[in-house]
């Protein structure tokens, strides 16, 4: 009796089944642990699961405001497999989604009466903004891409505190030059004609969704299909055979900081032309992290980051409404959310590691082999 | 406790070990006997799981089942800890020396002295001393280890065992940094340390090494021992059939061959390595078409810059590269490959291929661009065809294009590597430690196509710490010492000992300095 040790193992598991269960485990771990948590409420853990899965998944109503939130964090998911799997430790999504927020609502303005765009339908509208947009968080985050690729240096604090300057450029913008006449600091609301459609009658579900899963299949293309993709992905996964291939690693991580920037700032504009139709200060709530939270669970897959969106946006659709329904505090669900990311990614060890007893436990009986 | 030890009984013994890992039997009833005062060779190709039977012994991995014998008691041995109480120590192919520290902090390091708070480093240095005194191991305790060559780092690593009183050393692959000369005196420790009834385990390959210096041998192949003999009583031959589980040669049939015109040639090429300190120093070669042209030298005197430095890859400081005549010095790698120079570099797991990625993706590593169509896409039926046409061509195993790049064993990577660089029909290649790790059927798989490249008029540049290697295939031998060709000699007219004093950086009488 020697008890445990852990073991590297010869080679990682990865095989489609081991990895489920892996994180059906690790999910599973999060809500027990959350149940516990509900127990001084005197609430039963499993209704209140139950309301919450129902609430952003099982309604109609629900699951149209868990796609809402799910758009823009596809947006900075996708966007954060570009800039990671070449290897450009991106963390300025934040920024980037301010930056097109910000993009979007000037060119929205554009179409206000007596602008230049007045009366301008949807669909001439919509490719304008995606451009406009796309552009400005590329050179927002192609400034520190540029930086990257030119100088080296560590772009994760660059990135980080481009946000803050993201943040505060968005709080100017709203008291001055945007501002909308009133005692708010919050833009003139835009016009519906630039508004992003709703997609059904009682659901909040808006076009945005729609272009998430459009940016998803061009992603995916892009990167695991096309030979910029090839070469992106070689650059992330080693610079130094990069090189040896022939590939140019700085002009690779350029790209990939221009598409980060473009996509993280789609996530900002359907947000603006989706939900809010107006630009104000906070609005980005954090999605440019949570985006980054949603890559990582999606494995850095386009698909498995839609997947991964759905599911934390639902969750967080939930816990809103069970806060109200049942009572509890909505923190319980925020907790299991993060335990979930927690061990989901802590899991990965689990690929790689395994526990074995430790010495001879028991006699070797001795035997005749042959 | 030696003294009950009658001379021959094993001193350390490991009974019907199993490990299992998971998809593999690493050890699969393993049965090792090491006497007192012999030095005992483990010999077996990659993967036959001598590696894992020394960790077992070492305490580093636990075992699923199987007993450790020391003078015959069964022992718990669960733990380097326990290991190094045991009397047992093991010297890893990668020393594990903090470069920046002494020689004795180095030697005392992990040593705890539970009752007091401080270290007595002069007391220990004096202990030292004795200890290389006693052994012939000239070490000055105040030195800095990074300072010292590598030969003496490795003295470094055998005094730590001997101060934590070990009986028992293991070395792994001791032999694969070092130059001839090097070689032999550690050889010379070892004898004496086998003389003062310290046991030695020497973990290798290199057959002729276990017929100079072991008294017996233990074969291990595929997780079994296959043999255990005397190695007076054997020769290499039933060595290498042992271990290979069938014939090999051992030797590569050349012709003699005219070399044509000059192909690479470089001049007074110098360059810096990643730290930024120098590393070629006015490198001359000509390789010439159909020529083999091997650089020997020891590991770290700017091998990996030169070749780095012809493929642009590392940060040159002067001189020029030519190919065909025409200057490519600073055209970019991919242009290399476009012109004809292939490039096989040392570092197969990091930068000859990507482990993460599919044999079909780092079969394309390179020359991706001709498997694109016009819009950008990858076209996947081309690049099926090409990774299979390859697969077959070099004999890679698994045959599954789809296979992780990772997971190959070192052979059939560097099939795939050098396969992937030939078929682009280069007119020159460069090539770095190409059998490094391999096993003997993947080795005379890679000579055998080096020399049908020469055969076919390609102009080759082997760079190799392997003598044996240089002087099967090369035509010339240059010898690197520090970023300098020390000379260069025909492989008809040069003798080991004067190339291994070349790369122990003695010029060659005749034409030092002035190469070519």
């Amino acid at each position: 009796m020697k008890g445990f040790s852990v073991e590297r193992r010869l080679m990682p598991v990865d095989t489609s089944l081991s990895l489920a269960l892996i994180t059906l485990l690790s999910v599973v771990a999060a809500l027990v642990i959350g149940g516990v948590l509900m127990m001084p409420f005197g609430a039963n853990p499993f209704l209140a699961y139950w309301q919450l899965f129902e609430a952003g998944f099982a309604t109609w109503r629900g699951f149209g405001f868990t796609l809402v939130k799910a758009a823009p964090l596809i947006m900075v998911g996708l966007a954060t497999i570009c800039a990671w799997r070449t290897g450009f430790a991106y963390l300025g999504f934040e920024g980037c989604l301010l930056i097109g927020a910000a993009a979007a609502t000037w060119t929205a303005m554009q179409a206000l009466p007596g602008a230049v765009l007045e009366g301008v339908p949807f669909f001439m509208f919509l490719p304008m903004v995606i451009a406009v947009s796309m552009l400005s968080g590329a050179i927002w985050s192609g400034i520190v891409g540029y930086f990257k690729s030119r100088f080296g240096g560590n772009e994760v604090i660059t990135s980080l505190m481009m946000n803050y300057v993201a943040i505060f450029l968005v709080q100017y913008l709203v008291s001055g030059p945007l501002r909308a006449k009133g005692d708010l600091p919050v833009s003139p609301r835009l016009p519906e004609n630039t508004w992003l459609p709703y997609l059904f009658d009682g659901s909040r579900a808006h076009l945005g969704i729609v272009m998430a899963l459009v940016a998803t299949l061009l992603v995916w293309v892009l990167l695991l299909k096309s030979r910029v993709g090839y070469e992106l992905i070689v650059t992330g996964l080693n610079p130094k055979a990069a090189r040896y291939g022939g590939i140019n690693v700085g002009t690779r991580q350029l790209l990939a900081s221009f598409l980060a920037g473009g996509l993280a700032a789609m996530a900002g504009t359907v947000d603006i032309l989706g939900v809010h139709h107006r630009l104000v200060d906070g609005l980005a709530e954090g999605t440019g992290f949570v985006g980054i939270v949603v890559a990582l669970l999606g494995k850095l897959n386009p698909i498995g980051c839609v997947i991964a969106a759905i599911l934390y946006a639902g969750l967080t659709v939930g816990a809103d409404a069970m806060q109200r329904q049942a009572g509890l505090p909505a923190s319980v669900i925020f907790i299991v959310q993060s335990l979930i990311i927690l061990f989901v990614l802590a899991s990965d060890i689990l690929r790689y590691y395994r526990i074995s007893r430790v010495g001879p436990a028991k006699t070797t009986p001795v035997e005749v082999s042959g | 406790m030696a003294a009950q030890n009658e001379e021959g009984d094993p001193a350390y013994s490991l009974r019907q070990i199993v490990k299992r890992f998971p998809g593999v039997v690493a050890n699969d009833h393993v049965n090792f006997d090491v006497r007192k005062g012999e030095i005992h060779a483990l010999l077996g190709e990659n993967g036959a799981g001598k590696s894992t039977l020394m960790q077992i012994l070492y305490g580093q991995y636990g075992r699923d089942s199987g007993d450790i014998l020391v003078d015959g008691q069964v022992c718990a041995l669960d733990s380097t800890r326990d290991a190094i109480r045991l009397g047992i120590g093991m010297i890893h192919q990668e020393f594990m020396l903090v470069r920046r520290f002494s020689v004795v902090e180095n030697v005392i390091m992990g040593i705890g002295d539970d009752k007091r708070w401080t270290v007595d480093l002069k007391k220990a240095a004096d202990r030292l001393r004795e200890l290389s005194l006693q052994h012939g191991l000239h070490v000055e305790p105040d030195d800095i280890v990074e300072q010292l060559p590598i030969g003496v780092q490795q003295r470094v690593e055998i005094l730590k065992l001997l101060y934590r009183n070990a009986r028992l050393l293991i070395l792994d692959e001791p032999t694969a940094v070092l130059t001839p000369q090097e070689t032999a005196g550690l050889f010379v420790v070892l004898r004496h340390l086998a003389s003062m009834g310290h046991s030695i385990v020497i973990v290798t390959h290199k057959l002729h090494e276990i017929m100079e210096i072991s008294d017996r041998v233990t074969i291990m192949r595929d997780g079994r021992v296959v043999g255990a003999v005397k190695t007076a009583l054997s020769c290499k031959d039933e060595l290498a059939r042992l271990m290979v589980g069938r014939d090999v040669s051992l030797r590569a049939e050349k012709a003699p061959r005219q070399p044509g015109k000059p192909l690479l040639q470089l001049e007074g090429l110098s360059a810096l390595d990643a730290r930024g300190a120098r590393a070629l120093n006015a490198v001359a070669l000509t390789v010439h078409e159909g020529e083999i042209l091997g650089v020997a030298g020891v590991d770290g005197n700017g091998q990996s810059e030169l070749a780095g430095a012809i493929m642009n890859l590392a940060s040159i400081t002067g001189g020029r590269v030519l190919f065909d005549g025409e200057d490519v010095t600073r055209l970019s790698p991919a242009a290399h490959h476009e012109l004809g120079l292939a490039y096989v570099p040392a570092d197969r797991r990091h930068v000859g291929s990507l482990g993460e990625l599919p044999i079909h993706r780092n079969a394309i590593l390179g020359r991706h661009r001709q498997f694109a169509s016009a819009c950008g896409l990858m076209e996947e039926p081309k690049i099926g065809q090409f990774a299979d046409a390859l697969i077959e061509r070099f004999g890679i195993r698994p045959k599954r294009p789809d296979y992780l790049a990772g997971r190959l064993s070192g052979g059939n990577l560097q099939k795939l590597i050098l396969g992937r660089e030939v078929m682009r029909d280069p007119r020159a290649i460069v090539i770095e430690q190409p059998t490094r790790g391999l096993d003997v059927g993947a080795i005379e798989v890679v000579w055998r196509e080096l020399i049908a490249q020469r055969d076919a008029g390609k102009a080759i540049l082997l760079i190799s710490a392997e003598l044996e290697e240089i002087f099967n295939l090369a035509d010339r031998i240059a010898v690197i010492y520090e970023g300098r060709i020390m000379g260069i000699v025909k492989t008809s007219e040069a003798t080991i000992e004067q190339i291994g004093l070349m790369m122990a950086g003695e010029a060659h009488p005749a034409n030092s300095g002035a190469p070519q």
